[in-house]
């Protein structure tokens, strides 16, 4: 009978633990944050803007409904002496708790990055066990974070998601932008006499016409948001935008690009052959030569011919030769570029101070104190480039080819 | 001493999983920065020659337990002070895993439940599992270690494939010369968590074929030194030695970072299952080994009676040995480091041995005579 009782007792406190129901999280208790901005309030505290996902709009908008929608995000903003302070500060105006786990994007507006720099934001995120550090972060060009949040996009619903498949793509096919994750970007702030890139976002067109719906019921909507720029970041302070070559160069240095498209000029016309390249490996190399440190990049690219606007005659192998050397001679000015513009910022952008590190730990600690100031803006890099074209695509002469010769 | 017997397999995956228990959750060795991997090498050799010191003591005495054999070769009074101190040792050691495993499921899964909800959950399981003896305990292994093996291989491959491995960050090897490594290896490595399976002293006696206790000790020391050399280069191949330095749980954040295909992600459940296991073994085999030493010391007949009262103590502890995880994390590296493993498990059982192997040529030595 006892025995029994103690049963009947371990039971009824075993249906205490098994609930399962400490601190726990309804779904419709979570407000799901999909992207995050932090800008810089006038009295110097943390303005914090926040993108919550609508979920009953997201799916509704699909469904092509009427004219009574709301957008698939709200937006709440909040300020405080500190992230975590934001972050709680919110809840007054949010019904429900805020949920960081899906948190993707986080911008920076450019001002903050500028005069306070990045560094003093990222150990909130680190910390935080909801947050993930493989989320991208990017910094608001020309505009602030907050309103760069706040823009509603078309096709992709979530401006956050448009985001990040805008970066992720390009960087696939263009290459003068980048995609870093936090995680990515404290690791090589941390690294020694390492400067770091961080994509740009830009948002083109009126901020108040970005966060309306009207702006996403036109073909061609007024405000949208574009990928832009590379930003240069000196101990965690923003202090250069890269655009166009030098963007394009540094990516390639960092190995980071996956595919582009490079012109050279042919028969007196300029950017005549367009090469797109398939696949392409970057190399960086140290030596110390007389106390002095010297880099050497090698990259390899294989790629097709796309498009010839003057009439070449590809089936002769020596004018595949031909086109090879001028897009090395291309690509190698554009890296050049890259290294000077870096060098002018006196930031190592490129990570050649961890080869010089990684290669020669005991050289590097004389250069490591002033690697950023002194050795890197007067290195000699030597920069070679193998590149190869593979293909031509269905056609081998051009169509132009054809047209002067039977106009002869 | 309960009359049950082990196989020497079901020992190996004991002791693998004994010897994965906390130390995949901590940043094991990094204050050798990116040569943790070498330290930990290391500390897996020099340790070899303390198993074969334990391994030595077992084989003058196959049949009794340490805190048996301890009074035989230092008499009775020093013996039993000898023997009673390893018994605290091993639950304050069991209190030490319990307290790491609670920090981690708070810091990460529960922030807002108590820590002792936590850790009292574990504890009651893990009563329940030393009432049930050795026998439960290793088939229960057996169990769970292939579960572990799938989980890890998963993870190992989903890492790879997810290209986050990044070998430059290995770079330079030695920077600073052998002799940061060393000291890492001789303060931490070769006691945590190698030597620490001196608790096993106390199951040998279990073991069916005595013959195979050497080869089987060895053996399992080395598949947990390369399973943790592997994790501590994947978490520096991927995080970068600043970030794993100052990282609470190196592991959990290399996990965090797996993208496959944009939807195999967040794979931290995967980090949680396989530290459960293993620490669940942990905690098992230091607390069966602190109640059958007590059993043994206290003559008391039935072993599992123990396990009740001194499963409440190893709670209890778990809870009072520290008020912060700084504090915890202070005690176990800095402090328990020198006061309680470099005694009891580097000088202690050498110097048993000693003494066991003169007293061993002295009976000798007389039988000749006679």
């Amino acid at each position: 009978m006892k025995r029994k009782g103690v049963f009947l007792l371990l039971i009824l406190t075993m249906t205490l633990f098994l609930t399962s129901c400490w601190s726990k999280k309804e779904l419709t208790d979570l407000a799901i944050v999909a992207a995050m901005g932090i800008d810089k309030t006038k009295d110097g505290r943390y303005h914090l803007t926040l993108q919550i996902i609508n979920p009953g709009n997201v799916a509704g908008i699909q469904g092509g409904g009427g004219g009574t929608q709301s957008p698939p995000i709200t937006i709440y903003s909040a300020s405080g002496d500190n992230l975590v302070e934001a972050s709680r500060r919110a809840s007054g105006s949010i019904s429900r708790r805020l949920y960081y786990a899906h948190t993707n994007l986080m911008v920076v507006g450019e001002e903050l990055a500028k005069e306070e720099g990045i560094n003093t934001l990222v150990d909130a995120f680190d910390r935080d066990p909801e947050f993930r550090n493989t989320s991208t972060i990017v910094i608001a060009n020309h505009s602030t974070a907050a309103d760069l949040v706040k823009t509603l996009t078309p096709v992709d619903k979530i401006p956050a998601n448009k985001v990040l498949k805008t970066l992720e793509f390009t960087e696939r096919k263009w290459g003068e932008n980048i995609k870093t994750s936090l995680q990515e970007v404290m690791k090589s702030l941390e690294s020694p006499g390492r400067g770091t890139v961080v994509s740009g976002f830009r948002l083109v067109g009126n901020p108040q016409q970005a966060q309306k719906l009207d702006n996403l019921q036109e073909s061609a909507p007024g405000a949208t948001l574009q990928a832009s720029g590379i930003a240069v970041l000196k101990q965690g302070k923003l202090v250069d935008w890269l655009y166009g070559k030098s963007a394009r160069g540094t990516v390639w240095i960092l190995d980071k690009i996956q595919g582009t498209d490079i012109n050279i000029n042919w028969g007196g016309r300029k950017q005549a052959i367009a090469y797109q390249t398939v696949r392409q490996k970057t190399s960086v190399s140290a030596q110390v030569k007389n106390g002095k440190p010297h880099i050497s990049v090698h990259t390899r690219v294989e790629g097709d011919i796309g498009d010839m606007e003057v009439p070449v005659d590809i089936t002769n192998p020596k004018v595949i030769t031909k086109i090879e050397q001028s897009v090395r001679k291309e690509i190698k000015k554009e890296l050049k570029t890259a290294v000077e513009r870096a060098q002018k910022n006196k930031t190592d952008i490129l990570g050649f101070g961890e080869v010089v590190h990684r290669t020669r730990p005991n050289q590097f600690k004389k250069f490591k104190t002033e690697w950023n100031d002194v050795y890197f803006p007067k290195l000699d890099v030597d920069i070679t480039v193998e590149a190869y074209v593979r293909r031509a695509g269905l056609r081998n002469k051009s169509f132009l080819s054809g047209l002067k010769e039977n106009q002869k | 001493m309960e009359k049950a017997k082990i196989s020497a397999s079901q020992l190996f995956i004991l002791m693998v999983l004994f010897e994965l228990g906390s130390a995949l959750l901590v940043p094991l060795a990094i204050d050798a920065k990116q040569d943790a991997w070498l330290a930990i090498l290391l500390g897996m050799v020099f340790s070899f020659v303390l198993l074969l010191v334990y391994h030595k003591l077992y084989t003058y005495y196959p049949n009794l337990l340490p805190t048996e054999y301890m009074q035989r070769i230092l008499g009775k009074v020093l013996g039993t002070v000898l023997a009673f101190v390893y018994i605290l040792y091993f639950m304050y050691d069991a209190s030490r895993v319990l307290r790491d495993f609670g920090e981690m499921l708070l810091t990460f899964a529960y922030p807002d439940t108590p820590l002792f909800i936590a850790n009292a959950l574990l504890m009651l399981v893990i009563i329940y599992t030393i009432r049930k003896g050795i026998e439960v305990i290793s088939r229960s292994g057996e169990l769970l270690f292939i579960f572990m093996y799938v989980l890890a291989v998963a993870g190992f491959i989903l890492i790879v494939s997810s290209g986050l491995i990044h070998f430059k960050n290995l770079q330079p090897i030695l920077e600073e010369g052998l002799s940061p490594v060393l000291k890492v290896v001789f303060t931490q490595t070769l006691y945590f968590p190698f030597t620490e399976v001196i608790v096993f002293t106390m199951i040998l006696p279990y073991l069916d074929n005595p013959k195979k206790a050497k080869v089987t000790m060895l053996c399992a020391t080395g598949l947990s030194g390369i399973n943790l050399i592997i994790t501590m280069l994947i978490n520096v191949c991927v995080l970068g030695v600043d970030l794993t330095a100052r990282s609470q749980y190196p592991l959990l954040s290399t996990i965090e970072s797996i993208q496959v295909a944009n939807f195999l992600e967040r794979l931290d459940v995967f980090f949680m299952l396989a530290l459960i296991i293993t620490i669940f073994f942990k905690i098992c085999v230091l607390f069966y080994a602190a109640v059958v030493g007590t059993a043994s010391l206290f003559k008391i007949k039935s072993p599992s009676r123990l396990s009740y009262p001194l499963g409440l103590i190893i709670l209890f502890l778990s809870i009072t040995i520290a008020s912060n995880l700084q504090e915890h994390n202070h005690e176990g590296l800095k402090v328990a480091m020198f006061v309680i493993h470099i005694p009891l498990l580097g000088i202690i059982p050498p110097f048993l041995l000693l003494v066991a192997f003169f007293k061993d040529r002295k009976k000798h030595g007389k039988n000749t005579f006679n």
